[in-house]
């Protein structure tokens, strides 16, 4: 009794506590962050330009990555990306006389769906004229739902134009599975990861390596080969054992496996929210960046020349590019997740053999594979390549530190293979597909036209160095030393 | 208004007591009854102590609320009783005291030793040795496993075999496990079993604890080891020997696996 | 008898020729004094606020607490990562400040610095410190400790800062590269250490001096008030303790910045910097911090002991019961509490078998702690009792000791401490024993002996709200922790909602929350009270409890040199209700009264004494 008093107290005392404070935001006030470059576009190419008049409204950058990916308290599902967003597919079974506003609707679910009294419904059409309003695909509140008779009630009239036919799909409570994920991603990764999926979270700063940034859609340790994205088994297993040798740990014990889906389906969102956005200001900045406009200018072109050429692009070029831009990025992730993307080895590791080790080193070695270039004759991550000066291949300027660096702009410390610390897995077909796809976005490049058996036997080399007694030479030189059976353990 | 102070200082042991009175129903109690035996007792020892200490409050903060009432209700121009001590009462109340402190700490001696003194430690965990090693680095812990038929090694060996935020031991024998740190200092914290130990630099400290239940028990770090200390969560399968071996052989296929056999092998 | 050293003759000699004489300015006076009073309200007055800050660095953790990730209200914004939360770095950087704050720069100096400097002089009838100059040096010396505290905030970037919690166990702390963004800051936060440790020091000296040789004529070692007891005693403890701690901060911080080994051992990789080499030991950092940290807690608790010994007996109008006993138990305390440190390592992985004496130990400095509180239940029975705000901190006191008391007893059984060991029970029990009994104390202790440092009554019934809001928020807070604890939730967590077994915690963690808002809020009232009643509070007398302590026996406040005539004392300090006081027709005696029969012979013997 006394206790339900202290919470009711206490919830008295918080909710007095929060009226006072109002004004100083209680909700989770994050925003999804734009990237430099599209930061970079003029104004008017980031915003677009307001409808006047008969003149239809041209959307920006912002607007265009706003309208299919919303913020994180709204997030929108759109349905051309292949993220499961959650909800309950159906279709429309029957619609009143469409030529007055619409208040109900006959709708069928592939799953039965059980409502419970008092929780918000919605459903989205995802076909139909419906799924192409001016502000994306239509969401519609229910009021009342009869599971019986498959009647949903609306709580908002839908206006003809933009009726549902039978046939439309509709999703029901859509995006479930993202607002939970948003939710884990909130609290347990954007503290690394940022709230846009930047990589600079508020404790990226400290750490080495920084988190990813997912932006690139690029992520280093799949199991797809060299041109694929990464699959969705990889980020599971990403989150499954942690990424050994850096801060990202395990969440095995934390997430459960719906958990996992969610979150995996989350981060996959924020990468093709990234890499979108990143698209559209490739289209976008050649001609209308800040840099570009000045140089227009600095050339002669006036600058409501260029407002005019930016609308003209807007108005015409723009939709084709976006269709163009869209399926790329649908394509490439769902291909991401096929089986044919799946590197498998042609045969079985070869026996991890004194003399498969040999050969390993030898072609560790070697002038064609060169392993030691980068990382050492001893497998020290410290090969030559480690001390050059490079150049940024965008900005064309050469880098302030010594060696390798990788497309998130970070040094690209080649791996130390003696200290038995494998980031991407440690099972032998982990290190098969390090080497025949590279890593991602690193300066391991890909080795898949090196025939897999000589894989394997680098594989075998790599995975022995560790317990070298003195790296950089057993291997090679005493044939009699091999045979002993401390040797091929 | 002199007597309401004197009712305040008798009121807050009361809601103190009930408070700790109503925890166990509510859930502001351990979080499951000891599982592993030397877990018992040390739930015996602390509800030892909590029976004595309970007794020891109640006595001197129900005596202060006396003497302050006997105060409060006594009239504004009584003088105060002009003492300065009692000699017998000083003696009884150092050596009563002194006789239970002395009591406790040595009742609990062998719980200490056979806990953490390792001759005192079971005779099955001296006879198998370390069945794991549990390394904590920020922020997760890792697990080796000897491989299997082999006995574990402080370097590691080829054969290991490595998990991360689980560790499977048996059921209803002691196991010992050696407890270490890759980076910072952790400490190794299994509520359910009462058992914790710090896991420092540059030592391998064994640990050992019995479960008889086979169950899913919460490991956590109890040792301020960096910002993601919180998140150091890990679990404790506890299942009989044979579903050991069994995921043991698992892990040992998995982590040998090439990616060549049949499809259904590879489960990521 | 009388012990008279030739110091206080000397001294007094000056004083009686050069007292009115000389003019010092208003910065010499009230800045850089080296008057004993001015520095103890210095001390008072910056550790007060001090207080305060850190009272604001535990709403910050407890808002965490209670509404995880939540973006908190007005300041978020100033520290907004991303959607204003309390990102975990922050966190951790939050509760190390907070607790370096209040036990650096609140608990040691309110009551070494504030207390002992106003009252030592005082209570034994000197007419300053012995080494008046390096009294002055130990005040401004918390100024650069206060500076590195609070530069240690910000050279980390906003949200990072020292984050290896007050203990600063290595490697946590020695290594730049394991609490990411607490480079520069870590190595700040040990210099300031090292100053609050170099103006403890100097304090100690002069306080030990100071009561040894600068004592009234008449002033025995048994008639020093309790309070001098136990400034004495902590003086003693703080000399030998702090070079240790010293010395093991001047390590640490060569560890970081000159490439020492002391506590790190080779081989250490942490977040891919370079591998350590060296072999150093992390366990001796813990040895050495704890050879001073828990006689730092006696530090942190025998003043306000002796001080609320002192207030009882006069709000009582009773002498103090067992006043030897007392004595005896402090300095028992004092000799056991070098003893036990090791209790704070049960499970650190040190040597078992010294478990087992520390445990013994440990039990056995329960002992005079039990004591001393029969004593003060003892010294209130039968007294005719002042139901004002003095009291009522004092009560106060006595009862959070005993909860401090009596829940370190768990701590102390080694098995028991298996399972509570960094969980919420330690963080109810320290609260218990360094908030619910010193600052109690403190809060009585500003209240008493405020008419004599300013002349001026502080309003009672604000005060007395003071206490009840106080004592309310405080337990509260601090109470549900035992239960936090005993279910097992570790301390130093930012999200301790992430593990399945303290999820159900949410609610009792927002109780605790309230509650210690409730408290916070509460100080604005003491805040308050003190500042209004230094200008308009009651004008008052010399001697307005009718205490018999010769501070009562000067002016209010005492001028330069403290007393009229260099008092003499003849009695012991708690001599209320005594005989000889109804003789005078009051339930007090001042120590200067001089005995009837000697009161003839009291001239003449003053002036023998000062010839």
């Amino acid at each position: 009794m006394l206790v339900q008093m202290n919470r009711h107290i206490a919830t008295l005392i918080v909710a007095a506590l929060i009226v006072s404070a109002a004004g100083c935001g209680e909700s989770l006030n994050s925003s999804f962050v734009y990237s430099e470059q599209t930061e970079s576009l003029m104004r008017e190419a980031q915003k677009g330009f307001p409808a006047e008049g008969e003149v239809k409204a041209l959307l920006g950058a912002r607007q265009l990555i706003d309208e299919r990916f919303g913020d994180p308290q709204s997030l929108k599902a759109w349905s051309k990306l292949p993220v499961d967003f959650g909800g309950v597919t159906g279709r429309v079974v029957e619609t009143p006389d469409s030529s007055i506003a619409i208040k109900e609707l006959i709708l069928e679910f592939d799953t039965d769906v059980v409502v419970e009294e008092g929780t918000p419904l919605s459903i989205q059409f995802v076909t139909g004229s419906a799924a192409k309003g001016a502000g994306g695909p239509t969401v519609v509140e229910i009021e009342s739902w009869s599971a019986e008779k498959g009647k949903a009630s609306l709580s908002a009239a839908m206006s003809p134009e933009a009726a549902p036919v039978a046939g439309d799909v509709v999703v029901l409570d859509g995006g479930g599975v993202l607002q939970h994920g948003r939710g884990l991603y909130m609290r347990h990764c954007s503290h690394c990861h940022g709230t846009s999926g930047d990589g600079n979270g508020p404790t990226a700063q400290y750490l080495v390596p920084r988190p990813r940034d997912y932006r690139q859609g690029v992520f280093k340790f799949t199991s797809t080969n060299d041109q694929a994205k990464i699959s969705r088994d990889d980020l599971h297993r990403v989150l499954k054992n942690g990424i050994p040798g850096t801060y990202m740990p395990s969440f095995v014990p934390m997430l459960n496996e719906d958990d996992k889906h969610a979150v995996v389906e989350y981060v996959r969102f924020l990468a093709m929210r990234g890499e979108f956005e990143k698209k559209i200001g490739v289209e976008l900045s050649p001609d209308f960046s800040k840099a570009a406009v000045t140089a227009r200018i600095e050339g002669g072109e006036s600058t409501d020349e260029i407002v005019e050429s930016l609308r003209e692009f807007l108005a015409e070029d723009m939709a084709d590019s976006l269709e163009f831009v869209s399926d790329d990025l649908a394509s490439a992730w769902t291909t991401a997740d096929t089986e044919d993307a799946v590197i498998i080895p042609d045969i079985s590791r070869v026996p991890d053999t004194p003399e498969s080790r040999r050969l390993g080193r030898e072609l560790y070695l070697s002038k064609g594979i060169n392993c030691a270039d980068c990382h050492g004759i001893a497998g020290k991550g410290d090969g030559p390549q480690t001390t050059i000066f490079e150049k940024n291949p965008v900005t064309q300027q050469l880098y302030d530190t010594p060696g390798l660096h990788d497309v998130w702009d970070n040094v690209n410390q080649p791996r130390n293979l003696t200290r038995g610390i494998y980031r991407g897995g440690r099972r032998p077909i982990d290190l098969f597909r390090r080497i025949h796809a590279g890593i991602k976005g690193s300066r391991m490049p890909s080795f898949k036209i090196v025939p897999h058996e000589q894989i394997w036997h680098i594989v075998n080399y790599v995975l022995s160095i560790p317990f070298e007694v003195e790296p950089g030479h057993a291997p090679v030189v005493n044939a009699s030393a091999e045979a002993t059976p401390q040797a091929s353990l | 208004m002199k007597k309401f102070w004197a009712l305040f200082f008798f009121f807050w042991p009361v809601v103190a007591i009930w408070s700790c009175w109503v925890a166990p129903a509510r859930g502001w109690w351990f979080p499951t009854e000891a599982m592993s035996p030397l877990g018992e007792r040390i739930d015996g020892l602390f509800y030892l102590i909590l029976g004595i200490v309970t007794v020891v409050f109640i006595g001197t903060q129900f005596a202060l609320g006396y003497v302050l009432w006997q105060s409060a209700v006594k009239g504004d121009d009584e003088k105060a009783e002009f003492s300065h001590g009692s000699h017998s009462l000083e003696l009884i109340w150092t050596v009563v005291p002194s006789f239970v402190l002395v009591f406790i700490a040595l009742y609990q001696m062998d719980v200490w030793a056979e806990f953490r003194v390792q001759s005192f430690y079971p005779n099955q965990t001296q006879e198998d040795g370390p069945r794991l090693e549990l390394t904590a680095r920020q922020f997760e812990w890792r697990v080796r496993y000897p491989e299997p038929g082999t006995e574990l090694k402080n370097q590691p060996q080829p054969g290991d075999l490595y998990a991360v935020n689980e560790m499977h031991v048996a059921t209803g024998r002691p196991v010992k496990f050696n407890l270490r740190t890759d980076d910072v200092q952790h400490a190794f914290f299994a509520p359910e079993l009462r058992v914790k130990q710090d896991a420092v630099a540059g030592l391998i400290i064994p640990v050992w604890f019995e479960i008889p239940k086979a169950g899913d028990y919460d490991v956590v770090c109890a040792e301020l080891c960096g910002w993601g200390h919180y998140k150091m969560r890990a679990t404790i399968v506890a299942e009989p020997q044979r579903q050991v071996d069994e995921y043991l052989s698992n892990l040992q296929s998995e982590q040998n696996f090439d990616g060549v056999v049949t499809v259904d092998d590879e489960d990521e | 008898m009388a012990t008279v050293s030739p110091a206080i003759e000397s001294h007094s000699d000056d004083h009686a020729q050069g007292h009115d004489h000389h003019e010092i300015g208003f910065i010499q006076k009230y800045v850089f004094s080296t008057d004993h009073k001015v520095i103890g309200v210095q001390f008072l007055a910056t550790t007060l606020i001090m207080l305060m800050a850190g009272g604001a660095l535990a709403l910050a953790v407890r808002w965490q607490l209670a509404f995880p990730w939540q973006t908190m209200p007005i300041v978020g914004k100033l520290f907004a990562g991303e959607g204003g939360q309390i990102s975990p770095e922050f966190y951790t950087m939050l509760f190390t400040m907070h607790a370096s704050v209040m036990i650096f720069l609140v608990i040691i100096p309110i009551l070494a610095g504030a207390f002992g400097n106003f009252l030592i002089p005082l209570q034994i009838g000197a007419d300053d410190m012995a080494f008046p100059v390096l009294n002055m040096l130990s005040y401004w010396f918390m100024w650069p400790a206060m500076f590195f505290f609070f530069a240690s905030f910000v050279v980390g970037g906003v949200t990072a800062g020292p984050a290896a919690g007050w203990t600063s166990y290595p490697l946590l702390s020695a290594l730049t590269a394991a609490a990411p963004g607490s480079g520069a800051a870590q190595t700040y936060w040990l210099l300031g250490l090292t100053f609050v440790g170099v103006s403890s020091m100097m304090g100690s000296i002069n306080y030990m001096t100071t009561i040894i040789n600068m004592r009234a004529p008449g002033m025995t070692l048994f008639r020093m008030p309790l309070t001098i007891w136990s400034m004495f005693i902590t003086a003693i403890l703080q000399a030998f303790a702090l070079p240790v701690l010293t010395a093991a901060g001047f390590m640490l911080l060569a560890d970081r910045t000159m490439g020492t080994c002391f506590f790190v051992p080779a081989g250490i990789i942490v977040n891919n910097a370079a591998p350590t080499v060296g072999g150093g030991q992390p366990l001796l950092w813990q040895h050495l911090f704890w050879f001073y940290s828990h006689p730092a807690v006696y530090i942190m608790l025998l003043p306000a002991m002796g001080m609320v010994s002192d207030m009882l007996s006069c709000m009582c109008r009773k002498p103090v019961f067992g006043y030897k006993p007392m004595v005896y138990s402090m300095s028992a305390i004092a000799g056991l509490g070098f003893i036990v440190w090791g209790h704070h390592m049960f499970t650190s992985g040190m040597n078992p078998a010294l478990g087992m004496t520390f445990m013994t130990s440990t039990m056995m400095i329960a002992l005079p702690s039990a004591i001393k509180t029969f004593n003060w239940i003892g010294t209130i029975w039968g007294g005719n009792v002042r139901f004002n705000s003095v009291m009522l901190n004092c009560s106060g006191f006595v009862a959070m000791f005993i909860v401090g008391g009596l829940s370190g007893i768990f701590m102390a059984a080694v098995p028991v401490d298996i399972y509570f060991h960094d969980t919420y029970f330690i963080v109810a029990h320290f609260h218990y024993v360094l908030f619910g009994s010193t600052l109690f104390g403190v809060f009585a202790a500003i209240t008493f002996w405020f008419p004599k440092m300013f002349g001026r009554m502080m309003n009672d019934t604000v005060a007395k709200w003071h206490f009840v809001l106080s004592f309310i928020g405080f337990n509260g807070a601090f109470f549900p922790m035992h239960l936090l604890g005993i279910v097992g939730m570790p301390r130093r967590y930012a999200d301790p909602y992430l593990h399945p077994y303290l999820e159900h915690l949410l609610p009792m963690n927002q109780f605790i929350t309230c509650s210690a808002i409730l408290m916070g809020f509460a100080q604005i009232l003491l805040l308050g009270n003190f500042a209004y009643s230094i200008f308009f509070g009651k004008k008052c007398g010399r001697n307005p409890w009718g205490a018999n302590g010769l501070e009562w026996s000067a002016p209010s406040p005492p001028g330069h040199g403290n007393f009229d005539v260099p008092p003499v004392c003849y009695r012991g300090p708690y001599e209320y209700s005594s005989p000889e006081a109804e003789a005078l027709g009051q339930d007090f005696i001042l120590q200067t009264e001089p005995p009837p029969d000697m009161k003839k012979t009291a001239e003449t013997e003053s002036a023998e004494a000062t010839a």
